[in-house]
């Protein structure tokens, strides 16, 4: 009797023949360095801060619910800053908010991520030209990713968790993708 | 101990019913049909006529335009910031040429502030992708295939008149 063989992900190693790949594969050995394991291990284990500041924050609710459910990737809502990874911004980031979002993010353990979502943390939004809005959350901490939307809708969220689990490896590998 | 077992019962009774995840970067979801995406842009139908720029709350698009040789009005640039546009709709609304347009098209994430600073060509490729380009060239096909049996109804209806 013939025997399927095993479909295994075909991974290419870097300064390897795709010979040699194949014959690493069919041995069972993993080729990375510890940094990729590590940025493997990282981006499928996200803990996001719980940060809702405004109408956004409904949508990122709605994104942890079953409907959209982030517990697929590994993205678990944390209620402290000191056992999550990522801080999702969702919302409008007031002039009296932004100390306070400084110092969540400085409790935040190493190493941590910013997402922006929406068009107020991204950069004021509708309230562009207020007196009392941050214009833009780049201003108080550094963002690694900027979903756009006001709201952006679940599935828009999720893209942006994909951009930045993304954005982890390919950090890990030594390449950059921000332009 | 029945508070529990009435918890139990309503876990239970979950489990068999159909999952509702959208398994979403593997399944597209299916958006209603007014839903407001990114933007489409038309640049053949525009006539620079600058309600847009005008009607938009948080004033995210800039355009410039000339008259050509026939004194009609083109549109040159045509630009929409999307870190402060607020998928309104508004723009779309007052547009008399329908030449602005909303997809469903939602993943617009990026690494920088300055990616999401969107111009005329990356709208058309949006509108050519993601957009009602499809529609529209079936929609103009339809219009070439009813023109070209046109006159044969009108050759058989002359016809009929001269009897």
């Amino acid at each position: 009797m013939e025997v399927n063989p095993i479909h295994l992900p075909s991974i290419e190693y870097e300064g390897f023949t795709s010979e040699e790949s194949a014959a690493l594969r069919k041995a069972g050995i993993v080729v990375h360095s510890l940094e990729q394991i590590k940025a493997w291990a990282r981006s499928n284990s996200l803990w996001p801060l719980t940060f809702g500041l405004a109408c956004c924050a409904i949508e990122m609710m709605g994104t942890g619910a079953s409907h959209f459910d982030l517990d697929r990737f590994g993205i678990i809502f944390r209620a402290s800053p000191r056992q999550s990874d990522v801080m999702i911004v969702a919302g409008t980031v007031t002039k009296k908010m932004a100390p306070l979002l400084r110092r969540l993010y400085d409790q935040m353990a190493e190493p941590k991520w910013v997402i922006a979502m929406g068009s107020c943390a991204t950069a004021g939004g509708p309230y562009v030209r207020s007196y009392s809005v941050v214009k833009g959350v780049d201003q108080i901490v550094p963002v690694d990713v900027y979903i756009p939307g006001c709201p952006p809708s679940p599935p828009a969220l999720i893209y942006g968790l994909n951009k930045l689990q993304h954005k982890i490896r390919m950090d890990a590998a030594g390449k950059r993708v921000a332009r | 101990m029945f508070g529990f077992l009435k918890g139990m019962g309503i876990t239970i009774r979950q489990l068999p019913t159909k999952k509702v995840t959208l398994m979403y970067p593997n399944e597209r979801p299916q958006w209603p049909e007014r839903f407001r995406g990114v933007h489409e842009y038309i640049p053949e139908l525009c006539i620079v006529c600058y309600q847009c720029a005008r009607i938009c709350p948080t004033s995210c698009i800039s355009l410039s335009g000339a008259r050509d040789d026939n004194k009609k009005m083109r549109i040159e640039t045509y630009d929409i910031n999307f870190e402060i546009c607020i998928l309104c709709n508004l723009c779309t609304e007052v547009c008399p040429t329908n030449s602005i347009r909303m997809t469903s098209q939602f993943e617009l994430a990026e690494y920088t502030r300055d990616g999401l600073y969107k111009n005329m060509d990356w709208l058309y490729h949006n509108h050519v992708e993601h957009g009602s380009f499809r529609a529209m060239q079936a929609e103009k096909e339809r219009a070439a295939r009813e023109e070209l049996e046109m006159p044969v109804q009108q050759k058989s209806d002359d016809r009929g008149g001269d009897k």
